[in-house]
């Protein structure tokens, strides 16, 4: 653990952006999210760590209620994003996913060109008054997603021609364009080189200024140098969170110690 | 020995030298199977395959030729003064086949003996054969009873040296494949190359049967444009066949025909595509588990409606409808057969043509596409809108274009629904006809295959294939480049 610079940590008068109480979550018979409560802050990084088929993804697609496109999916507690239950019935999911935007694990651009997946949120929202305002958006959004010096002359090739870690940062860009309050990111540098890793790590740095973002993550390391707060998944329930450093350096659980050792995972 | 009979000697030669080639090719590896190059089935059906397939193949060529080659013997043997042009030898043959024939069946049912039938005499044959069941065309005299008696002679030959040949190639292939069974012996390389032969067969007789298809048509065309000029036939505006007796030239302009068909087929697809698509939209975006397992079956089987019922609705219930409800009163025809008719019933008819096909297309859209759009807060129809028709766009125009092939080719609702007069007109509600009813039209009642007025349904034929031809190339182009796309 000697080579993980461990970023500073601003704890105290922080606020509570999305809390969650009771969380259940079932696909058909399987249950894949055991009573998860947790407080993320708003305005830091909070990684979700934990060996494969824990529900991370699975947690994190609650946040922004994506699995409400998944029919065998059963959500059971509360999820609240500024004081507010985002499983009421007046929240329209269309909105609160405006506000949640969110990068999957696999990367998955639309089968048009490269300017149009970015400008594609953005359009939808009506974000841009004119095409000049849409293409300083795209051109910032790519730029902030690591990908503008090698795209900037084929904006108009299809985003699926792309290399897989060009088109994460791509759906990257297409995430950041909408400018959500909260970024969801199931693992978004899987793909990626060292220097594209880390052209993405100082992004999410830069995000952490204006919003709140959730980064699920195997690499420890990464989580260790990106995030504030670290939670631990196993089996579906939330074993422990808390400050990234202590999780790493002290951690409470014995399943946390071994995952993080190497033990398991 | 008949053919039958035949098929059945190989099956069993076949099915023995399958038990037999697996016993030995187990007994060469000593009873333990790994030591075998290839699994032990693959040894029997490598024996199996060389018993059949040359034998069968041979059997077919051999059923092919021997008419051919005895009627060609007989032919040569019947005087030169018995018949006067290559028309009359052909009657003339027919009934040298049909007496032969009836001489072998009678043999056969017992009604003579083989003596009485070689020395059968001509005078009372007709009759004798007639209480058998076989009908001669005149009197049998005697250049066609020597005729068939020869017939019969060489038949007979022809077919012992069939059997004879076809056994020994069964039992040649068999002896050959079972010598060649031994532990190393690649079997399962033989099997493969002839499933590989077997498949290339099928796909060839395809390739084949198409091509033969087009060149009748380009012939009995080529024999078309001999008789009438072709410039005439693509540009001229009317469509006037006179039939012989009723004397005058004909007029045969493919474009008020062509203009029905297109006219029809438009509108046909006005109707079939946007509430196809709209249909398949709906059951693959919204609809839930329960309704689309209950409405797709429901809207196949408006596809299995032969044509034909369609075109009753037309004639009796929609032809009639439109005339009294919009044509009459705007004053806009009173036929009950018209455009509008056929190409509102035919658009029925493909509604779930395009909504099946679009249907697969749209689900074949991947998920991962819905959750990118859904995830940067677009409505469920914006998504449709702006990320799953244009993913699967390709793939729905060759739908369409598959459809319109389709409504080109229509023949019954058109007939009843559209009539039979050919004219060039906008107005949807005057009776118009297509291609394809008058093909029928021209091959139907007394005709005389050598007149431009019959031949003229090949051209017309034949062009009408290079258009859906044209269409279903550019609908299959479509659909490979769809292919691509999300890759
Ligand atoms: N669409 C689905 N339908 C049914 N079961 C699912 C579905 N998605 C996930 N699961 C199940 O839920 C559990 C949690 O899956 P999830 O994708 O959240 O794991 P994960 O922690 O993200 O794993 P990984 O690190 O491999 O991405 C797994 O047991 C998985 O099989
Ligand atoms: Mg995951």
């Amino acid at each position: 653990m000697n080579d993980m610079r461990f970023v500073e940590r601003t704890v105290g008068n922080e606020e509570v952006k999305i809390a969650a109480r009771g969380v259940h979550v079932y696909y058909g018979d399987t249950h894949a999210i055991k009573d998860v409560n947790i407080d993320i802050a708003d305005k830091m990084v909070t990684a979700f760590i934990g060996p494969s088929g824990c529900g991370k993804s699975t947690f994190l697609r609650c946040i922004n209620r994506m699995n409400d496109t998944i029919p065998i999916a059963r959500i059971e507690g509360d999820i609240m994003i500024d004081g507010e239950d985002i499983y009421d019935r007046r929240v329209d999911p269309v909105q609160l996913r405006a506000k949640v935007g969110m990068v999957f694990q696999k990367p998955n651009p639309f089968p048009k060109s490269i300017y149009d997946n970015v400008a594609y949120g953005p359009k939808i929202h009506g974000l841009a008054r004119n095409k000049a305002e849409l293409d300083e958006i795209v051109e910032t959004s790519l730029r902030r997603a690591a990908l503008w010096d090698e795209v900037k002359d084929r904006l108009q090739a299809p985003g699926t021609g792309l290399s897989g870690g060009q088109q994460q940062r791509l759906c990257i860009a297409r995430a950041v364009a909408t400018s959500p309050e909260v970024l969801l990111m199931d693992e978004p540098c899987s793909a990626l080189d060292p220097i594209a890793t880390d052209q993405v790590e100082n992004l999410i740095h830069e995000l952490r200024e204006r919003y709140s973002v959730v980064i699920v993550t195997h690499s420890m390391s990464q989580a260790s140098r990106v995030s504030q707060r670290t939670a631990y998944f196993h089996l579906g329930e939330m074993v422990e969170y808390g400050e990234t450093g202590d999780i790493f350096t002290n951690p409470r659980d014995q399943r946390t110690e071994n995952y993080i050792t190497g033990r398991i995972g | 020995m008949s053919p039958l009979w035949l098929l059945v000697s190989i099956a069993v030669l076949a099915l023995i030298g399958a038990v037999i080639g697996r016993r030995k090719a187990m007994a060469s590896a000593g009873g333990d199977a790994r030591e075998l190059h290839s699994l032990p089935n693959y040894y029997g059906a490598n024996v199996a395959l060389l018993v059949t397939a040359p034998a069968l193949l041979v059997l077919a060529a051999w059923m092919i030729l021997q008419p051919m080659l005895i009627e060609g013997r007989v032919a040569s043997i019947v005087p030169d003064a018995a018949y006067q042009d290559a028309g009359a030898l052909n009657l003339l043959m027919a009934d040298v086949r049909r007496v032969a024939g009836g001489l072998d069946l009678a043999v056969a049912q017992g009604a003579l003996t083989a003596q009485e039938a070689h020395d059968a005499e001509a005078t009372d044959l007709r009759a004798r054969l007639a209480e058998i069941g076989v009908a001669v065309g005149s009197e049998v005299d005697t250049v066609i009873l020597e005729a068939a008696q020869r017939y019969r002679v060489l038949d007979s030959r022809a077919d012992l040296a069939r059997t004879v040949v076809i056994l020994i190639l069964a039992l040649a292939g068999f002896i050959f494949t079972v010598s060649r069974i031994d532990r190393t012996y690649r079997a399962r390389n033989s099997v493969e190359l002839a499933v590989l032969v077997l498949l290339i067969g099928a796909s060839t007789i395809a390739i084949l049967t198409t091509f033969g298809i087009v060149m009748s048509m380009l012939f009995e065309t080529m024999n078309f444009f001999r008789q009438y000029p072709a410039s005439e036939f693509f540009f001229s505006t009317t469509w006037d066949p006179s039939f012989s007796g009723r004397g005058g030239a004909s007029e045969l302009g493919i474009l008020p025909l062509l203009w029905g068909t297109l006219y029809i087929s438009l509108i046909a697809l006005l109707v079939s595509v946007p509430i196809g698509l709209f249909a398949a939209i709906y059951l693959s975006e919204y609809a839930d588990k329960r309704f689309r397992g209950f409405a797709k079956p429901l809207l196949e089987v408006l596809a299995g409606i032969p044509t034909i019922v369609y075109g009753l609705f037309a004639l009796i219930t929609v032809g009639p409808l439109l005339r009294d409800a919009i044509a009459s009163p705007l004053g806009l025809g009173n036929s009950a057969s018209s455009v509008m008719t056929a190409g509102l019933v035919m658009g029925i008819m493909l509604i779930p043509f395009v909504s099946s096909l679009s249907d697969d297309i749209i689900n074949a859209v991947p998920q991962a596409m819905r959750d990118g759009s859904y995830g940067l807060g677009a409505t469920q129809s914006e998504t449709i809108r702006q990320v799953i028709v244009p993913a699967a766009l390709p793939g729905i125009v060759g739908a369409i274009l598959l459809a319109a092939s389709r409504a080109i080719g229509e023949t019954m609702i058109v007939v009843l629904g559209a009539g039979a007069a050919a004219r060039i007109d906008v107005n949807p509600f005057e009776a118009m006809t297509t291609v394809t009813v008058k093909i029928v039209s021209q091959l139907t009642g007394d005709t005389d295959f050598s007149s431009p007025e019959t031949l003229v349904a090949f051209a017309l034929g034949l062009t009408l294939f290079v258009i859906t031809l044209g269409l279903n190339v550019l609908a299959l182009y479509i659909v490979r480049r769809y292919r691509e796309q999300y890759e």
